[in-house]
């Protein structure tokens, strides 16, 4: 250990912090069977009404019950084809990463998990695939992996016309990692991706994710291919057309 | 649980910032450590398999709220630490500013940084918590050291001269 890793284990020492509440307590009398939880944490209250809020309004319109119950699943990716009614809006919005017409390069430096591409190979057990079509297309220009229960990767190449926009993104998301439904998208089209079946879908839709704690909705602009490839679900995010988008799903390889 | 509950709650603390929400994380780290503990191979140490679920609840939670509020959050970055008016000691003043400046790094980079400096946790369990081999332990730290450093000297001199004195 050298001098400066001994002076911040010195100064970390002097962190006031606030004191540990009885976690122990709390989970003993949560795990105690025959009684209820004494305190629902803010954080379970908000999941929970919102939740609640979500299904018992798309509960109360009719196409949306039919929704409800007719799925279609690609890898870890859910889709509800049924159209619902306007009025079942989303409960939180956030800028989208393809298409969004302003400057997309503050926003991707909001999105959690920046890596470099071979810091993110590290980090992750599944090869990161990258497409050799168009043929120019390169390394992405970001590349983020974020902890969910599995590590989800994603890369983002910028336009080369257009530095402040997003030409696609692609996501590898592996199984165990966040449960993703797409709701109500207004195109859907089956297609295949290397002979698998795939999923095209046409935005603008909202995008829920889910992973048991958080549950939260963004409008995606673009499109999106989603495929299944062992325990690795993709998405590509592309304003591109539906041939260009099978041509590198199709073209992915380690690199 | 009583053994380890101060690392998680503190560990999520150095995450995230704000003691309701560590305390919500560290609630639902032994909650799911309960739920799966037969994944956990008892051979190894608890600690880290526990600041492992911390960790990544830490990191969803802050993916949730880091997209609407990191833009401010990077705001606050740049301007001097908060001055309180009660008078702190100078050993917590310094520890709250190498926090601030911690709090600048990448996610990955605080991980490590907290695990191993504000925690002092060894290496080994370090990298088990993390998920990462022992030798990426020291690499990374390398790594987020340098970016410290540079940060420490750039935006937090005070420190800097602090440690010289």
């Amino acid at each position: 250990m050298n001098e400066f890793e001994k002076q911040l284990i010195e100064i970390a020492k002097g962190m006031d912090y606030p004191s540990t509440p009885d976690v122990a307590g709390f989970v003993s009398e949560r795990l105690r069977p025959a009684k209820s939880p004494r305190f629902i944490s803010k954080t379970w209250a908000w999941s929970l009404t919102i939740v609640l809020i979500l299904l018992s309004s798309l509960m109360l319109i009719p196409p949306a019950r039919a929704a409800i119950l007719e799925f279609i699943q690609i890898g870890i990716v859910r889709i509800f084809p049924q159209p619902i009614e306007p009025t079942a809006e989303p409960t939180q919005t956030i800028a989208p990463i393809t298409g969004t017409p302003i400057s997309s390069l503050p926003f991707l430096e909001t999105i959690a998990g920046k890596t470099t591409l071979e810091d993110a190979q590290e980090q992750v057990t599944y090869p990161i695939l990258l497409p050799t079509y168009p043929a120019d297309i390169g390394e992405p220009d970001y590349v983020f992996v974020q902890n969910a229960d599995g590590n989800m990767t994603i890369l983002v190449w910028l336009d080369p016309q257009n530095s402040e926009s997003v030409l696609m993104s692609l996501h590898f998301v592996p199984d165990g990692s966040w449960a993703i439904e797409k709701v109500r998208p207004t195109t859907l089209e089956e297609t295949t991706v290397n002979g698998v079946r795939a999923i095209w879908a046409v935005g603008p839709y909202p995008l829920r994710f889910t992973n048991g704690d958080l549950d939260f909705t963004r409008i995606v602009h673009g499109n999106v291919l989603i495929w299944a490839d062992g325990t690795i679900t993709y998405r590509l995010e592309t304003n591109m057309s539906l041939e260009e988008a099978i041509q590198i799903a199709e073209s992915l390889q380690n690199p | 649980m009583l053994a380890h509950q101060q690392a998680v709650f503190r560990f999520a603390y150095l995450l995230l910032g704000d003691p309701d929400d560590a305390e919500d994380i560290a609630q639902e780290t032994f909650l799911r450590a309960w739920k799966y503990l037969k994944r956990f191979d008892p051979s190894r140490p608890l600690r880290p398999w526990l600041l492992s679920i911390a960790s990544n609840l830490a990191s969803n939670k802050r993916r949730s709220a880091g997209r609407y509020l990191s833009a401010i959050t990077r705001a606050f970055r740049t301007e001097p630490p908060p001055t309180t008016i009660e008078e702190k000691n100078v050993e917590q003043n310094q520890a709250n500013t190498l926090w601030q400046a911690v709090k600048t790094l990448d996610f990955t980079d605080q991980q490590i940084i907290y695990l191993r400096y504000f925690l002092e946790i060894p290496v080994n369990e370090t990298a088990q918590a993390l998920n990462i081999a022992e030798g990426t332990v020291k690499s990374r730290l390398n790594r987020a050291l340098e970016k410290l450093r540079k940060t420490i000297k750039q935006d937090f001199p005070l420190l800097s001269e602090g440690r010289k004195a």
